[in-house]
């Protein structure tokens, strides 16, 4: 907890960052990068998500708040269709639209949608790879094979990642010798390095100590020069430190969506200023 | 329970109280449970260790008692021992000398065998095809003679009655029938298109006119074996010099094999008395002890006469070998005539022989006859540099066991315990069925884990791990019955023959064994890999597939690379498994005991071969406790033991090598 302290500082530029989303109406309804339209989601025959709607601005961070077991990280799931990889998980209504096409359209190509939205996990995931080869991981699947274009965005992905001055002597070492919180800022970086449009970030904290949570944190106000960035997140500080957009969940529905500031300052709903003064959590 | 109402009757102190005793002993229950399995833990590896004890001391070693009662192993009388006394008096006897005789004859025979088939293919370039008709002409005589035989016997019956002859109008009628009978036959009788159609004609003209009492063939058969000869006659001709060079080639090792006779007689009269002294001699040892035990003295001095009567002179080997030795002159005298015969054989070679069999052949025999020259005169070398006393250290005895390429027991000339053919039987039967099973049991391991729907995994599971309850003497069977005609009748198959080893001589062989062995494994390996594959952790597949990769790129590029440590314990487990399977090999690897001839490349495997536990299985049953031959078989499960333990130490370094750092 000796972390702790210089953690309110940094989110000093955080205003600057929030200005522009100011300008913009409180409840953003213009068409975002992701708009969720009238979602409907099932783990089998239980619902999860209930009639969700949402629109994501480009380039801004967008957290995902709300009391465990919401669906936080199913909504999160739904932006690449991870979760079809569960037997059974399936969407009943609605669309999620990414770049004006409704990714669950029959004729989408996940693939290709995976490579336009990359995604970081709550727990740190290298492959037992070298470092490098986990940051062009992506890129060789892709079918990249030419060296010069692998080193230039495994560098620039290392860089975005913010990992390029401690790794760039130990590139062939496995991934498996670096910290905990490196390896998170590996994963980062493996996701970015076929440069995604948006970058989905299930918990990507928890598991890390004060120190690194403050790194990884700090790379995420940054990622958004790049990318549009979507965290889920239970840390309230946390999300009041990296994001411009805040959106509250509970029990599978989409309570608020509004500006950071607002949702901490003056929530609309009853059960936002609940949760927000730690009614439940 | 004695402690129970004590207990309840004092309710404070009854939680510090020890729990109740077992039995009414002052041990708790913990501890004999403890005690129980730390028992079967050591009855274990009691098991183990006597396990150990006995293959050590019925092989190379043998129990002696110290003191009277305390067993101890001793070199003496083990197998190395006795080894090196069987080695001694093959040496001391002279039949070593006989065998630098024996070897170039061995490759003599070989040779000429090739340059015999090699004659035979290109006489037939001429001679075939005559030939053939006539063989085929008697074929058909033989079918219709065959076919009438009914009649054909009672017309032969009734001319050979003499009492009373039979009259001649029965013999007419006979006649009649068998005539009939044999144009129904001939008419019946498909020709082959060897001949015209006038030809057939004749032919069956002929046949029709087939009676029991003709001496003689008839006249177009006649005609085709008169042609027949001619062409014989004209074949030898084109190719006389090949011919007689041949011919000769096969006489002149006779005088050689006429002295080598010789030698083998004296050879082994000299051994027939070694053995013989040296059963006396254990005799006598024998008698001496049960003196020493006797319980009256009359016995004792029993015992001891029987032991001075007992003829234990030693043999005069040194006086023995000296008419052996006088045979070297003999044999050095044939050996320039000999040696002139194989010149001309290679100068009289055709250079360009007609057919594809000869050619392979001739090409064989002209690289092995200057090898040939070679040996009959490193023969000479190695009979004048042989010395009958040279002493054989027990390091030799072991050598000889475990580089010795020769396995020959129950012979009449010499016990020779090499176990190079057994092992190198066993490495490439295990190596053909790790090469099968491979590639199947990973596949099946992937498929059923990553892409198997939950139904098929149902299904396939169970089946494949059905296959170990299938008992190896059933495979077996499947072996010789099925396994081996579908590999002979495939390797006949003409477009298939750029498969080296095909077409394949023998239908029981190492592949085939490697195939069924195989088939064993999968179970095992494929249980194991899928284990493998199933505990890849889900966060590395989840991140592969949200980098957009597809199923097949994060199998094969994450979840094998990560199962390695696995797949490969599991690959050598199943090479321990097949290892030291036995009733499969020994049914259907042919038994053949010699080293595989590896100048085939992959086609060795189609060979047939015998192995470390097949030869165990075969021979243990057979031979007489204690004796050379029991010894040696011990030291064969020694070595097996040994690759098997070998294997183990090798799996658990392996997963340590290859295991992923836990993070
Ligand atoms: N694979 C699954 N199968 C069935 N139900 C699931 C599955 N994953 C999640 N759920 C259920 O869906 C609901 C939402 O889960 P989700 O993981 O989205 O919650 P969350 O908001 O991320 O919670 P947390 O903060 O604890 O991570 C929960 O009730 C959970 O039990
Ligand atoms: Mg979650």
């Amino acid at each position: 907890m000796v972390a702790a302290p210089p953690a309110p500082k940094k989110p000093v530029s955080k205003p600057a960052h929030h200005e522009p989303s100011a300008v913009t109406p409180a409840t953003p309804t213009a068409e975002g990068v992701i708009s969720v339209r009238g979602l409907d989601f099932h783990y089998g025959t239980k619902q999860a998500l209930f009639d969700v709607n949402l629109e994501i601005p480009a380039r801004k961070v967008t957290a995902l708040i709300g009391p465990s077991g919401c669906g936080k990280s199913t909504l999160l799931r739904c932006f690449n269709r991870i979760n079809d990889r569960i037997a059974g998980a399936h969407i009943s209504k609605g669309q999620v639209v990414i770049k004006g096409k409704n990714i669950y359209d029959d004729d989408v190509d996940t693939t290709q949608l995976r490579r336009q939205v990359g995604m970081v996990f709550q727990k740190y995931n290298p492959f037992p790879k070298s470092i490098y080869e986990n940051v062009v991981y992506a890129l060789r699947i892709a079918g990249v094979k030419k060296k010069p274009v692998l080193d230039e965005a495994c560098e620039h992905a290392l860089k975005v990642a913010a990992l390029w001055d401690e790794t760039k002597d130990r590139l062939k070492a496995n991934a498996f010798g670096l910290s905990g919180g490196q390896m998170q800022r590996l994963c980062i970086a493996r996701a970015v390095a076929v440069r995604p449009d948006v970058l989905l970030m299930d918990e990507p904290c928890s598991a890390l100590d004060p120190i690194a949570t403050l790194k990884v944190e700090e790379l995420i106000t940054q990622l958004t020069k790049e990318f549009t960035v979507v965290i889920v997140t239970h840390n309230m500080q946390q999300a009041r430190r990296v994001a411009d957009l805040t959106a509250f969940m509970f029990m599978g529905q989409l309570i608020e969506f509004a500006d950071t500031t607002t949702i901490f300052g003056a929530p609309q709903q009853k059960k936002t200023e609940e949760y927000i003064r730690g009614i439940f959590s | 329970m004695p402690n129970e109402p004590k207990a309840s009757s004092d309710p404070g102190a009854s939680d510090l109280i020890k729990p109740p005793r077992f039995m009414g002993l002052r041990i708790d229950r913990q501890q004999v449970i403890r005690a129980f399995f730390s028992v079967s833990a050591a009855v274990t590896i009691v098991t183990l260790f006597l396990i150990m004890w006995t293959l050590v001391t019925e092989g190379p070693f043998r129990l002696q008692k110290k003191l009277g009662f305390l067993p101890v192993p001793t070199l003496k009388g083990g197998f190395l021992d006795t080894y090196r006394w069987e080695l001694g008096v093959y040496r001391k006897a002279g039949l070593e000398f006989c065998d630098h005789v024996k070897k170039p004859l061995t490759e003599h025979e070989t040779i000429f065998s090739r340059l015999k088939r090699a004659v035979g293919a290109e006489l037939n370039t001429v001679s075939k095809v005559s030939r053939d008709r006539r063989d085929a002409a008697i074929l058909a005589k033989t079918h219709v003679e065959e076919r009438a035989a009914l009649q054909r016997e009672a017309l032969q019956e009734a001319l050979d009655k003499t009492g009373p002859a039979t009259p001649p109008e029965k013999i007419e009628e006979l006649r009649k029938a068998v005539r009939e009978a044999t144009a129904r036959k001939v008419a019946a009788e498909v020709l082959p298109p060897l001949f015209t159609d006038a030809e057939k004609q004749k032919l069956q003209e002929d046949l029709r006119g087939l009676q029991p009492d003709q001496e003689d063939f008839p006249p177009f058969i006649q005609e085709l074996m008169a042609e027949s000869a001619k062409q014989d006659g004209l074949a030898r001709e084109k190719f006389a010099a090949f011919v007689t060079a041949v011919d000769e080639f096969e006489v002149a090792a006779d005088p050689i094999i006429e002295v080598h006779d010789a030698m083998k007689e004296l050879a082994l009269a000299t051994k027939e008395l070694a053995v013989q002294q040296h059963m006396s001699e254990d005799a006598v040892a024998q008698l001496l002890a049960a003196a020493a035990i006797a319980k009256t003295p009359e016995e004792k001095a029993a015992f001891e006469k029987d032991a001075a009567q007992t003829d234990t002179t030693a043999i005069d080997f040194k006086g023995r070998i000296e008419p052996l030795l006088a045979k070297r002159a003999d044999y050095e005298k044939l050996i320039p005539a000999y040696l002139a015969t194989v010149k001309k054989v290679m100068a009289d070679m055709p250079s360009k022989p007609l057919t594809g069999e000869a050619r392979t052949l001739l090409a064989k025999a002209r690289k092995d006859l200057p090898e040939h020259i070679k040996t009959v005169e490193a023969s000479l070398h190695h009979m004048s540099g042989w010395k009958w006393d040279k002493p054989i250290p027990l390091m030799q005895s072991l050598s000889a066991f475990l580089f010795g390429g020769d396995w020959i027991t129950n012979s009449s000339w010499q016990d020779f315990y090499g176990m190079v053919p057994l092992l190198t039987g066993s490495l490439v039967i295990s190596l053909t069925a790790l090469l099968i099973a491979l590639p199947f049991s990973i596949a099946a391991a992937i498929y059923v884990n990553q892409f198997a729907t939950l139904r098929e995994q149902e299904i396939i599971k169970p089946l494949i791990e059905f296959i170990q309850a299938i008992p190896s003497v059933v495979l077996g069977f499947i072996g010789i019955s099925v396994v081996g005609d579908l590999i002979k009748s495939t390797s006949d198959v003409a477009w298939l023959q750029w498969i080296p080893g095909f077409p394949v001589a023998e239908r029981l062989n190492m592949f085939n064994a490697g195939c069924l062995l195989a088939l064993m494994a999968i179970p095992t390996m494929f249980s194991l890999a899928e284990d493998a594959i199933n505990n890849v952790p889900r966060a590395f597949s989840e991140a592969s597939e949200a980098l957009g990769a597809t199923k097949i790129q994060t199998v094969f590029k994450v979840i094998v690379p990560a199962a390695t440590s696995g797949i490969l314990a599991a690959m050598l487990l199943g090479l321990g498994r097949i290892i030291g399977e036995t009733m499969v090999v020994l049914l259907v690897a042919g038994n053949r005991i010699a080293i595989p001839d590896f100048s085939d490349g992959i086609g060795t495997v189609f060979q047939p071969a015998h192995t470390l536990t097949g030869i165990i299985a075969q021979e243990l049953g057979e031979v007489s406790r204690g004796s050379p031959h029991w010894q040696a078989l011990f030291m064969v499960g020694i070595v097996l033991f040994a690759i098997s333990l070998f294997i183990n130490w090798a799996s658990r370094l392996v997963v340590r090598k290859f295991q992923l750092p836990k993070i």
